[in-house]
């Protein structure tokens, strides 16, 4: 296959998202026609470069650029996700957005965002990257900005966070680039002296942040609520989890001579613990769907940062292998989700409940996704697991608490949700609600299976789509496919589970209903007014940001006023009472004038005659 | 042929007094702005045989007049200067009898002027510089009105202070010296230069030029003189009379009589700040504008003597640049005030507005004026403010530097309201039928911005053959 064939998946979707942009009210089915066709073909085209090795370089601007992309192994898997789940959300957004306003807009940003995605995937060349994904923030501000009424200013958080690590990253890149003396990505490989560490955290930060980990997160729990969900399902769940861990997978493999033991790896491996247990408690105590999901997307990735983190094959493996099972569950879920906001008009869990003998289907998917998450054998969520808790347990036992304290909470919230939004006593006025169309539910169900194939079969995603990726020099001729390879773990992890469910039991007896079933954690003695001052949003780095920015403009704004009273009361004030003082001394009486005249020629004659 | 300057308007006026001349009279007043227009294209051209041409006339009458570079300088400002005011006399002054008799006393004091700064002798310089000053009484009293009265007596009974000074100066350099003339004086100073007699007479002089000049603290007259005297002569005092009787006459002491003296040098600067500070501030708070503007003369000759009390060529060359551009810009705004007063029969700011629309080329040369007055690049008034200030921190004056650059902020703000008050803004119901000022005023408007631009803009060249020459004379 031709070489130029990597344009079409820039060039196709990009088009086709300006096209759609353009068209007209009355041609509506169009708009998903082309959205579906063209995801379809972007994903038959993913599939036939499959196992290919493409380049492609053009001259691009000057300054010795150029516009070239490279297609291997690494690239075409996530190529290949990325298209799967831009073709599932296109299909399963053609009944979820009937009806609602900014369709035009919603459609075109998708095929733009794709477009975008794959440059950045596809890109070989820094300033190519950086050009894609900037791209690709201008294009999820205008995703948010079409939610409903006040999503702009969340529209303009998530820019503005994204948009300050994205300078972060344009500082690494030029760094890097400078350091490397070239901006070809497959040429880069730098010795991590103190300025290519230097470079290596600036991308990091960037890569870090478009997936979503603390402390670049807190823009997706607002965006949950305000922008349309499939953007939550195929940006922050699927699409940006790929692209940030694919760019932190390819820093850390192949930009940088990346050890287990430099400084870098451990500041990693404490992001994703902190992102872990933070985000996931957090989780536990959301009374809403979407934002429960959203804050365990930004939790797990905390498995995948402290997976990549550990700079050992099974991390590196299994941190992957979650990212891609987490795009998976995670987007499913928020299926889920839409399916319950669309079919039962909230996603506000308390006025859910017994919804699983209404739609059971979207319950069944649940049900696989949410053990999937939670990491219950033998879905696809547990093995990814379980190879980073074998990765982190041998780096420190720290880390691997911390994972084990985020699965339990996992597990638990997603009880609780379950429990809340699917079990439980029927709102009277959820009486009339139905299963989900046709077109939503294929979507979802064909994720589930997904998610349940990758887990019986877990060899194939491992050894035909990650382990490639390492080589086998990295690998050493290991394996880990299959069975976790230490049982001590999996007995743990079943353990851990299994206190989750007796805690869920416990608390929903003890409080009555399944969404208060953590109360006890929430207004626990000493995590109470931690999780008020949370739930206020005053540990928002944004926020926080957004304070300091305001102390330092009131000061700035006072520094101008004084400087403008200066110019304006006191200069001008001095001004005028010295002018009043001169203009009073000028009498017009001509004996004064004399008086003056003549003091003054006394003065200078005596001056001069040395006397003074 | 030096004598020329003087002897030809003295015999053109003598002889147009005469009783039998009465028919000429009408056309010679209207070809009067011939005079000055020859003595500037005299100096501009600069024929060799005029300058230094000893024969003709002067075997009979050698007054010992003497053209050095300063002395061009002088003359070309004076017929600048004298040029314009007598387009402002065709314009302004009704009768055909009284622009006779104006006419008349305004070529007298050209004589005084062009005598003043030809002469290299202390007491005919003295006797100019009274011609020059009696001519300038009778001007400012021309109309008889009160405030005219009033500011004549004021400058005469300062005058008078002067003269007393210059007088006795005289008299005592003639006692130390034993001659009059500059080159004698020179020498008996540099010879007995601690004598206290010599300090007084250096004193006295300075002094009395000081007051003809009208810098702080001699200044009293000065504002009520402009301010009352007729338009034509507010341009004609402000833009070179005092100047000539007064500054250059300091020049010319200062740097070439009274050469090299530490203790005059500093005196001259404190005058010279001390004036630009109490004319600026006062400016500001004036209504009137030709008040304003002669607040304004004090301040800018503040800057002249500034320049004068470096002690250094440079310096020199400064102040008399300084000088040169202050006759050109100032008579323009008193131009400008000549014109509004023609339309509006009033000085009084605060009774106009917007007049810019009304009158564009009235209100277009003051802002030029204002600019170049202010000091903003490439307006000739930058380049010479420039020079002042680069040769105050050459000769180590720095605070009197930083202090001559902030005061020239103080000059925009006063220009700029003026400005606004005048020509900006809504025009008032009261001034909705003023038109544009006489064609006489335009011309001569018009005339002075352009030189101001042109000097600005040809600055560069002026500088090294003009202007540098200038500092020779220390």
């Amino acid at each position: 296959m031709s070489d130029s064939v990597l344009l079409a998946f820039i060039l196709l979707p990009a088009a086709a998202g300006a096209v759609v942009l353009g068209l007209r009210k009355t041609v509506a089915p169009a708009r998903e026609a082309i959205t579906l066709l063209v995801t379809l073909v972007n994903l038959a085209l993913a599939i036939m470069v499959f196992n290919q090795n493409l380049a492609y370089t053009a001259p691009w601007g000057g300054f010795g650029w150029h516009f070239s992309l490279r297609l291997y192994q690494f690239s075409a898997f996530i190529m290949l996700a990325v298209a799967g789940f831009a073709f599932l959300v296109a299909l399963y957004s053609w009944k979820f957005m009937r009806g609602k306003g900014a369709g035009n807009q919603f459609y075109s940003y998708l095929l733009i965002a794709l477009a975008m995605v794959n440059g950045a995937v596809l890109a070989n060349d820094l300033v190519v990257l950086l050009f894609f994904w900037e791209g690709l923030l201008i294009v999820q501000f205008g995703l948010i900005a079409i939610g409903r009424e006040g999503a702009f200013r969340t529209a303009t958080k998530a820019f503005i966070i994204v948009g300050i690590t994205d300078l972060c990253m344009i500082f690494g890149a030029v760094l890097a680039g400078s350091l490397a003396k070239t901006l070809t990505i497959s040429e880069i490989h730098l010795p991590l002296d103190s300025l290519a560490s230097l470079a290596m955290l600036f991308l990091m930060i960037g890569a870090v942040s478009k997936a979503g980990a603390m402390p670049f997160h807190s823009w997706i729990p607002d965006a949950a609520v305000d922008a349309p969900l499939p953007f939550m399902a195929v940006l922050p769940a699927s699409l940006e989890k790929l692209l940030g861990i694919y760019f932190l997978a390819r820093i850390t493999l192949d930009l940088f001579a990346f050890t287990p033991g430099c400084w870098l790896s451990t500041l990693l491996m404490i992001v994703g613990a902190v992102t872990i247990v933070l985000a996931v408690m957090m989780a536990l105590v959301q009374k809403d769907y979407k934002k429960l999901l959203s804050y365990h997307a930004i939790s797990q990735v905390g498995y995948m940062v402290l997976g990549v983190g550990t700079g050992i094959p099974a991390g590196i493996v299994g941190g992957l292998f979650h990212m891609l099972n987490n795009a998976m569950y995670k987007s499913c879920l928020f299926l889920t989700g839409g399916s319950v906001e669309k079919q039962a008009g909230t996603t506000d869990l308390s006025k859910l409940g017994g919804l699983a003998a209404k739609m059971p289907i979207t319950f069944g998917c649940y049900i696989v996704a949410a053990v999937s998450i939670s990491g219950v054998p033998p879905f696809n969520g547990f093995f990814s697991k379980e190879l980073v808790y074998d990765a982190a347990l041998e780096r420190h036992v720290v880390y691997y608490l911390a994972a084990l304290v985020g699965s339990f909470f996992t597990a638990a919230s997603f009880l609780k949700l379950g429990h809340a939004a699917y079990l439980g006593k029927r709102d009277a006025s959820h009486d009339a609600v139905k299963e989900a169309p046709v077109s939503m539910l294929v979507p979802m169900i064909v994720i589930a299976a997904l998610c349940v194939l990758f887990g019986v079969y877990n060899s194939l995603p491992i050894n035909h789509l990650i382990q490639p990726v390492l080589g086998h020099a990295r690998l050493e001729g290991h394996s880990f496919a299959g069975m976790p390879a230490n049982m001590m773990l999996t007995v743990v992890t079943i353990v851990v589970l299994g206190g989750a469910l007796v805690n869920h039991l416990a608390g929903a007896k003890a409080a009555g209903s399944g969404l208060h079933a953590v109360d006890h954690i929430r207004y626990a003695e000493g995590l109470s007014p931690i999780y008020d001052k949370a739930e206020k949003g005053e540990f928002d780095p944004y926020n926080i940001g957004l304070r300091v920015a305001g102390v330092a403009s009131s000061a700035l704004w006072r520094l101008d006023r004084w400087t403008d009273w200066c110019y304006d009361t006191l200069i001008v004030g001095l001004g005028k009472s010295f002018t009043a003082g001169v203009r009073s001394a000028h009498t017009g009486n001509y004996v004064t004038y004399l008086i003056w005249s003549l003091a003054g020629a006394g003065a200078i004659i005596v001056f001069l005659m040395g006397l003074l | 042929m030096l004598s020329l300057l003087v002897l030809v308007p003295l015999a053109g006026l003598m002889l147009l007094s005469l009783p039998f001349a009465a028919p000429l009279r009408n056309r010679a007043t209207i070809l009067a702005p011939v005079l000055p227009l020859l003595q500037i294209i005299l100096v501009v051209l600069h024929p060799a045989g005029f300058w230094s041409g000893s024969g003709g006339l002067d075997r009979f009458c050698d007054f010992g007049l003497k053209a050095d570079d300063l002395s061009l300088v002088m003359l070309l400002s004076i017929g600048i200067v004298v040029f314009v005011t007598l387009l402002v006399v065709g314009q302004l002054v009704e009768g055909k009898r009284q622009r006779f008799s104006f006419t008349n006393v305004l070529v007298v004091a050209m004589i005084g002027m062009n005598g003043t700064v030809l002469l290299s002798d202390v007491f005919s310089l003295y006797v100019f510089i009274e011609v020059t000053t009696v001519s300038s009484f009778v001007l400012i009293a021309f109309n008889r009105e009160k405030s005219a009265l009033e500011g004549a007596f004021k400058y005469i009974m300062l005058s008078a202070v002067a003269t007393v000074l210059m007088v006795t100066s005289v008299a005592l350099l003639l006692l130390v010296a034993h001659g009059t003339s500059f080159s004698v004086v020179r020498e008996a100073l540099h010879a007995s230069s601690s004598n206290v007699l010599v300090k007084i007479a250096m004193g006295a002089f300075v002094c009395g030029l000081l007051i003809k000049g009208g810098l702080v603290p001699f200044h009293g007259w000065v504002p009520d003189a402009y301010a009352a005297a007729p338009a034509p002569v507010s341009v004609l005092l402000a833009g070179i009379s005092t100047k000539a009787t007064g500054i250059y006459a300091l020049i010319r002491l200062v740097a070439h009589v009274f050469a090299g003296s530490q203790s005059l040098n500093h005196i001259l600067l404190f005058v010279g700040v001390v004036s630009i500070v109490v004319g600026a501030l006062a400016a500001l708070g004036q209504r009137d504008m030709k008040r304003m503007l002669a607040y304004s003369s004090i301040s800018q000759v503040g800057y002249i003597v500034l320049g004068l009390g470096c002690g250094t060529p440079l310096g020199i060359v400064g102040a008399v640049f300084h000088l040169f551009n202050h006759a050109v810009f100032k008579s323009l705004l008193f131009v400008n005030s000549a014109a509004l007063e023609q339309r509006l029969g009033t000085t009084d700011m605060n009774q106009m507005g917007g007049l810019g629309s009304r009158m564009p080329f009235t209100g277009t040369t003051s802002v030029l004026a204002s600019l170049s007055t202010a000091g903003i690049p490439p307006l000739s008034g930058f380049w010479s403010k420039l020079i002042i200030v680069v040769a105050l921190w050459q000769a180590g004056y720095r605070a009197y530097a930083v202090v001559a650059i902030l005061l020239s902020v103080v000059t925009l703000a006063y220009l700029l309201l003026m400005q606004r008050r005048v020509f900006f803004g809504k025009v008032p119901q009261a001034l909705a039928q003023a038109s544009e000022a006489s064609f006489g005023l335009v011309v001569a408007s018009v005339a002075l911005a352009g030189v101001t631009v042109g000097v600005g803009v040809l600055f560069p060249w002026l500088f090294n053959t003009f202007l540098l020459p200038i500092g020779g004379i220390l």
